[in-house]
């Protein structure tokens, strides 16, 4: 799957990470994504999932030189190295776990505004990307508010709203329904359904990932066990147990 | 601790804002190249933090009152001398605007006896003693108890002489006033190495990558440090010594005399500790003797804390949690 | 957060004033009153009065003035008195007094003015118009974001100390528990600031703050 005729969105060539510990996070994953896809990327707690997101986003030390062999991940055909970071983060939107880590700004319409203002654009045209980001969120009004005002599920939208803000190519989430209550979940798998460009979700969230990505990754002990359509794969009730996961009930009524 | 407006005078507290002004720049410049990019989350985190733990009473044995962290001498073995300035500056800015904690005039003399003299000097001390000691990462808490109690007493002395230049010092006789301050803050101190001491300990045993070491990371030339531990540590040993000065005319002896006290038989009834017992001042028969007595005693309560938490003092009660942690 | 922070923002007749002009009007009251000389005491009177009516117009109700005065007059009085008390002879330390505990409440109530009208955004908006260093503005602007969260996260950690000590302990374990829980608190916080610092970065972050301009962050 490495050479195929359209540019690949992701590509991953052999993504091995060790921690400073020693301890293997990613052995030897490979796999490429092609724009537009949604690709949800399960696995039990520790199975490398956010350490795999990380890489896409340049977030973990990554070779500083670009030759073919040392470089593992690809944005776009491009390689992710340290002299690419700012391009490669420009294309990315990440959205973090916690809320609380990604919204540091005292007020919501700076903290959405936060990403723009550092792309180097004008006033105005911030101005109008914030309050079309708090729109496409469903949270028009919130602009003066406080973040420890709103609700986990307004604060997830608003991080989410923060990262649209930057017209990202394609979305990184890092257990985006963790913590939501089921309408906060609802609307944001509406937002996400809308968001045209290419999605890799990590969740333990498996009704989620069914609804919402076609396609899905298995992910344990820093290995790909698995990577297919989704119906299949999660319906598959010996790799789900081998992995820790359980096949979704509207699955198991066949 | 926290030095309200209307105490000092507007000259004191244009000069004292000057320096602080000054400081506060120079450590900013400082720390952009320190920690670069990591600058704003790392400091306005542990200012975060400063805060909050300021927040959490600890008791005091045979005292009404609670007693707090402060936190300078903290934040500097966390991060560093100029974060620690910086997120002392912030604490006390957000305390005074956001709380009416602390003066707004005043705040320039606030952050120079907590962020300034408190952090920096702090830091300095801390650095010296744990190069005396050598580098291993247990004579880190040893070194921050000495650093956070010396911290304390050179603040509280520096309000003293900051609220001496206020009132003109050839109208009043301070000289008893400040001895109380001293001794009181001389507690409050012990206090400090204690939490301070515990704090680090605790953090040592999880997570040891976090504590800076002087010299690798944050590059205090050998000269400014000596003199930021010269000036702390003079301040600190004047304010224990400045009651054997007072047969001096106009010193403690003449106070003493005229509110009709009589400091030879205070001495007899062994005054030692009744400094300790004073937050109200119910006559200052303060004997010389005495007052240096309990600063000496001050001194040796602080090292034998730091030497205990130092050997390893290990945690025999159950650990706290609630929740797990975010982090992977 | 403390029943004494005044976090939901205030409207009244004194937003009309900008908010430059507010933190320069408190401070202007607080040189003022230190200038005035103890003779001149009705100066330090219409001081108070002006004080008064700004705490009123803000909505300052007396329950709450009543409170923080609680705390802040007794160590006031006892920190007024030490001084004439050590020096009985002379009449010009009562006068020296009666000057302190006057300048003093006029500057504590010019404050609790000012952290009742003056919203932390407009500070912040202040402080950068005042020509700031934007790092430091950034670094407050940070830090009060958290202020709250780690608050809410203190409570937990008290909560769960509670739970496991039966309300009450000794006064060692009390002093251990309290190290602990800052402790705990402080790596977390610092965990915390690396995963922000991550996300700071995916947004583009290089190290340089950059601020909305005025008119924008000042709302609808």
């Amino acid at each position: 799957m490495t050479s195929l005729p359209i540019p690949m969105a992701i590509e991953l060539r052999g993504l091995t990470f060790r921690y400073p510990t020693g301890r293997v996070a990613l052995d030897d994953v490979r796999c490429a994504i092609a724009p537009g896809e949604r690709v949800a990327v399960v696995g039990p707690s520790g199975a490398g999932k956010s350490t795999l997101l990380m890489h896409l986003n340049g977030l973990l030390p990554m070779p500083s030189v670009a030759t073919d062999d040392t470089v593992q991940v690809f944005i776009q055909s491009l390689g992710v190295t340290k002299g690419r970071l700012r391009d490669v983060r420009r294309q990315i939107g990440f959205l973090f776990q916690d809320p609380d880590d990604q919204l540091f700004c005292p007020t919501v319409r700076e903290d959405v505004a936060f990403g723009p203002l550092n792309l180097g654009l004008d006033q105005a045209e911030v101005l109008v990307r914030v309050d079309q980001s708090l729109i496409a969120v469903g949270l028009p009004e919130h602009g003066p508010r406080n973040p420890a005002q709103l609700s986990t599920g307004e604060r997830k939208r608003v991080c989410l709203a923060g990262v649209l803000a930057c017209d990202p190519v394609m979305l990184v989430l890092d257990e985006p329904t963790s913590n939501l209550d089921p309408r906060a979940r609802r609307q944001l798998l509406e937002i996400l359904r809308r968001f045209p460009g290419t999605q890799i979700i990590a969740t333990h969230d498996l009704d989620f990932a069914l609804e919402l990505c076609p396609r899905v990754l298995v992910l344990d002990g820093g290995k790909l066990q698995a990577d297919g359509p989704v119906e299949q794969v999660l319906a598959n009730p010996n790799l789900m147990e081998r992995h820790g996961l359980e096949v979704p009930w509207r699955l198991r009524a066949v | 601790m926290h030095i309200r407006d209307g105490i000092l005078s507007p000259e004191v507290c244009v000069v004292t804002g000057l320096i602080s002004l000054a400081a506060v720049g120079y450590s900013l410049r400082k720390l952009r190249l320190d920690l670069e990019d990591r600058a704003v989350p790392l400091t306005g985190m542990l200012a975060s933090v400063v805060f909050a733990g300021q927040m959490v009473n600890f008791p005091l044995i045979g005292l009404p009152v609670s007693g707090h962290l402060l936190g300078g001498v903290l934040a500097a073995v966390m991060l560093g001398p100029w974060a620690a300035c910086l997120a002392i500056t912030l604490v006390l800015v957000v305390q005074a605007v956001l709380f009416n904690d602390g003066g707004l005039l005043s705040l320039g003399a606030n952050i120079l006896n907590m962020g300034v003299v408190g952090a920096w000097g702090g830091y300095a001390i801390y650095t010296i003693i744990r190069k005396w000691l050598g580098n291993g990462t247990m004579t880190a808490i040893p070194a921050a108890v000495i650093a956070a109690w010396f911290s304390v007493l050179a603040a509280a002395a520096l309000f003293c002489f900051e609220f001496g230049c206020s009132t003109g010092s050839q109208e009043f006789h301070l000289r008893g006033i400040f001895t109380l301050m001293v001794l009181y803050h001389a507690l409050i101190g012990v206090g400090e190495a204690l939490i301070t001491g515990s704090v680090l300990s605790f953090v040592l045993s999880r997570r040891p990558d976090l504590i800076s070491i002087p010299g690798a990371a944050s590059p205090i030339t050998n000269v400014s440090q000596f003199v930021m531990a010269g000036v702390v540590g003079g301040l600190a040993i004047a304010a224990i010594l400045a009651p054997l000065k007072s047969d001096h005319p106009d010193g403690l002896d003449q106070v003493v005399q005229q509110t009709g006290m009589e400091a030879r038989q205070i001495e007899r009834d062994g005054l030692v500790f009744q400094g300790y017992e004073l937050p109200l001042p119910r006559g200052f028969g303060w004997s010389t003797l005495a007052t240096s007595l309990a600063g000496i005693l001050g001194t040796l309560v602080v090292f034998g804390i730091a030497m205990g938490l130092g050997k390893g003092a290990r945690w025999n009660l159950p650990v706290i949690e609630s929740g797990e942690p975010h982090g992977r | 957060m403390a029943d004494n922070s005044p976090v939901v923002t205030p409207i009244g007749p004194c937003d009309a004033i900008p908010g430059t002009a507010r933190l320069a009007l408190t401070l202007l009251v607080i040189v003022v009153s230190s200038l005035i000389p103890l003779e001149h005491w009705p100066a330090h009177g219409l001081l108070l009065v002006v004080v008064f009516a700004g705490l009123s117009l803000a909505g300052v109700t007396l329950g709450y003035l009543a409170r923080r005065l609680m705390l802040f007059l007794p160590m006031l009085l006892v920190f007024g008195l030490s001084v004439p008390i050590t020096q009985l002879h002379r009449e010009s330390a009562w006068g020296w007094m009666v000057s302190l505990w006057l300048r003093c409440t006029i500057s504590f109530l010019a404050g609790l003015w000012l952290i009742h009208v003056l919203p932390f955004p407009e500070l912040l908006a202040t402080l950068l118009r005042w020509r700031c260093p934007p790092l430091l503005v950034a670094m407050l602007a940070f830090m009060y974001r958290y202020i709250f969260i780690l608050w809410d996260e203190l409570a937990r950690l008290r909560q769960a100390r509670e739970a496991r000590n039966f309300g009450s302990g000794s006064w060692k374990r009390d002093w251990v528990t309290n190290a602990q829980m800052i402790g705990l608190l402080l790596l977390r916080a610092m965990e915390r600031a690396e995963r922000t610092h991550q996300a700071m970065l995916a947004r583009g972050w290089d190290g340089s703050p950059k601020f909305l301009g005025t008119e924008a962050r000042k709302g609808e």
